[in-house]
């Protein structure tokens, strides 16, 4: 399990909080090569969240790029409606194997607090959702729903009141309580050993994309496209991919034209934010700057380490696309394949009709479906309104 | 003098240390030699000038707000400059910085500009040991002393691996939680920790912050064996009662443990 990623990753973190994550890091180690975890850990992922999920051929969608096929891995379909499950699942077990009675977790969309609550509800844990209040409104669903799963949702009321914020609110909470309380951190982000482990958990989505690809249409595809807030689903999809000749592809959110949106990898430089030093929208003080996205799960300044890491080696490639853009691609799923996907996973949509495009018809893209669109239809429908 | 010897001076004469914190706000500029004068009268030892990060994970709402308000008043690294300028004229200072600012600095380039107005120390409290290697081949380099932070929680080799990588002093965090008054950090015994400190490093003096906020909860963290205190938040708050400095050398004065 590496600490860094070339120069990336690392943990700089209050010395409250080291004990804690070496704790972590042991009970992974030794969880991972336990048949036993491992059982409950499938048993679970497969009766409980509903995998392997599909690999979905988007005919109309396809038809659309007018070039290489499309597929889509239906994270959308997952228990509790995003690829979030895998991770919390994963921790869930984590924080029970150490004996910690409480969990706590940042969220922005929502979908990572729906997702621990649910793990906290199965488990017997307590459980509370830090949501910064911006996110609350605009991802009011599922504030509900965490709320009926029986967590506690506390709102964040510094700074930009999104995820960031909540991941501040998360960690102070932690090094306070850090005896009795797992931080199920919700994305690839943060001090090692995180990174780490929720790319481990999340790694299960680019292994069913190699043999269902396989199976579906007798190799590998061309091209994987994931979006990054954080980076999860992005890793999850690319890491069992790196070592083969696929092409990847992360896709960030551009925000409106002329903004820095959330696109760290594209118009950040390297900084240290949440215990990791990674790229991240910073101003020339070193402060770090407030994003903006229509999709309140790609609204982060930073990103993964891992992802840092790819981006200088060349192994993937970054683009960042813009609001209206992903809000395009939404209503081509829905309106094209009768599915409505999250607001994160349209920014990937977009640039893999856009990569569609470019290509041969002979070519294959699986584009990571990362999650359901429930929680945005308030947004959308705002902005068809306008 | 520099941060090194003064606590080392007031540790041999028997003084309790007494370390305020002050939260770098360029709308506080003016008022700032004035307020250190009246600390230094009041007992302080040493300085702390915090610069302020938009995401300070390790405090809590009191100083989260200072920061946060400076920020927006425009504070920026060129004002920790002139405030460590204005403030060692009058007492030995460190700074305290979360790692993001002297980083997008350039680490070296920054240290030395805190070098040359004047500071002796750094801390980071986002900087574990396992990161600080090359921040303290850097200080060292610079001239300044990079004081590490030690915890509740950790064990007594963890402390003594600490104790002999810091420089300047050792932070004890005094419990578990931010900066400031906090409703869950609990009290805990420190003992162990200056007991393991003192054993890795003997010369190193011992201060205890977090939490501190008057003469009881100072002595408290004297009677684990420390040589001292760092005081933040509640200064901050008595400051933003009455900013006056006669008044704040009066409250600090209050707090300031008897010798023993
Ligand atoms: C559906 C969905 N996709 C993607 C993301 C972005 O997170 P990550 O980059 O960690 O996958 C989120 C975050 O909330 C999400 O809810």
């Amino acid at each position: 399990m590496p600490r860094r990623y070339g120069p990336y990753g690392g943990a700089f973190v209050p010395e409250t909080l080291v004990p804690a994550l070496d704790e972590l890091e042991r009970t992974w180690r030794t969880a991972r090569r336990d048949p036993g975890f491992r059982r409950e850990l499938r048993r679970l992922s497969e009766t409980l969240g509903g995998r392997p999920t599909p690999l979905y051929f988007a005919r109309n969608l396809t038809r659309r790029g007018r070039g290489a096929e499309i597929w889509l891995k239906r994270e959308d379909l997952l228990h509790t409606g995003a690829h979030k499950f895998n991770n919390a699942l994963g921790q869930g077990l984590l924080a029970r194997r150490m004996g910690k009675p409480r969990l706590i977790a940042e969220t922005g969309a929502g979908q990572h607090g729906v997702a621990t609550a649910m793990i906290g509800a199965a488990l017997g844990l307590t459980t509370e959702v830090y949501m910064g209040e911006v996110d609350m409104e605009r991802q009011k669903p599922n504030v509900e729903r965490m709320r009926l799963l029986g967590a506690t949702v506390v709102p964040v009321r510094t700074g930009s009141r999104t995820l960031k914020d909540a991941i501040n609110a998360a960690l102070r909470d932690w090094i306070a309580n850090v005896r009795t309380t797992h931080y199920l951190l919700g994305s690839a982000v943060g001090p090692f050993p995180f990174p780490a482990i929720v790319a481990d958990f999340q790694s299960v989505i680019g292994r069913e994309i190699r043999w269902q690809s396989v199976r579906a249409f007798g190799r590998l595809p061309d091209l994987a496209v994931a979006c990054v807030g954080g980076g999860s689903n992005a890793i999850g999809t690319f890491r069992p991919l790196l070592r083969t000749s696929v092409e990847l592809l992360g896709v960030e959110a551009g925000g409106r034209p002329g903004s820095v949106g959330a696109a760290s990898l594209s118009r950040g430089r390297p900084g240290v934010l949440h215990g990791t030093y990674s790229y991240l929208l910073q101003d020339e003080e070193g402060q770090v700057r407030e994003t903006e996205s229509v999709s309140a799960g790609l609204d982060y300044a930073g990103v993964g380490p891992e992802h840092a890491f790819l981006h200088d080696s060349g192994r993937a490639r970054y683009v960042a696309v813009h609001d209206r853009d992903a809000l395009a691609a939404f209503h081509w799923v829905a309106e094209d394949e009768g599915i409505l996907p999250a607001l994160e996973p349209s920014h990937a949509v977009y640039a893999a009709v856009r990569e569609a495009r470019r290509r041969p018809k002979g070519q294959h893209i699986v584009v990571t479906l990362s999650g359901r669109g429930d929680k945005d239809l308030g947004v959308v429908t705002a902005h068809a309104a306008r | 003098m520099r941060l090194d010897s003064a606590l080392r001076d007031a540790r041999e004469r028997g003084d309790p240390i007494v370390v305020p914190y002050l939260v770098v706000d360029r709308a506080r500029h003016a008022g700032l030699s004035a307020t250190v004068r009246a600390l230094r009268g009041a007992g302080a030892t040493a300085l702390e000038l915090g610069f302020p990060f938009s995401d300070p994970i390790a405090d809590g709402p009191v100083l989260e707000a200072a920061s946060d308000r400076a920020l927006r008043g425009g504070t920026r690294w060129e004002d920790l400059r002139a405030a460590a300028r204005a403030a060692t004229a009058h007492l030995p200072s460190a700074a305290m910085t979360y790692a993001n600012p002297v980083l997008r600095r350039g680490r070296e380039r920054a240290l030395a500009e805190l070098a040359s107005d004047g500071l002796s120390g750094l801390i980071v409290p986002d900087l574990s040991l396992e990161e600080a290697a090359p921040w303290r081949r850097a200080s060292d380099r610079a001239g300044i002393s990079l004081v590490l932070m030690a915890a509740p929680g950790g064990s007594a080799e963890r402390v003594r691996s600490i104790a002999t990588v810091s420089r300047g002093f050792l932070y004890v965090v005094s419990r578990y939680g931010t900066t400031g008054r906090s409703g869950t950090g609990s009290a805990v015994n420190l003992a162990p920790i200056v007991r393991a400190a003192r054993r890795a490093a003997p010369d190193l003096p011992v201060l205890v912050g977090f939490g501190i906020r008057d003469r009881r909860t100072a002595e408290r963290a004297l009677d684990f064996g420390a040589d001292g205190v760092v005081v933040g938040s509640a200064l901050e708050e008595a400051i933003a009662r009455d900013p006056d400095p006669e008044s704040v050398g009066k409250w600090f004065a209050g707090l300031v443990p008897r010798p023993r």
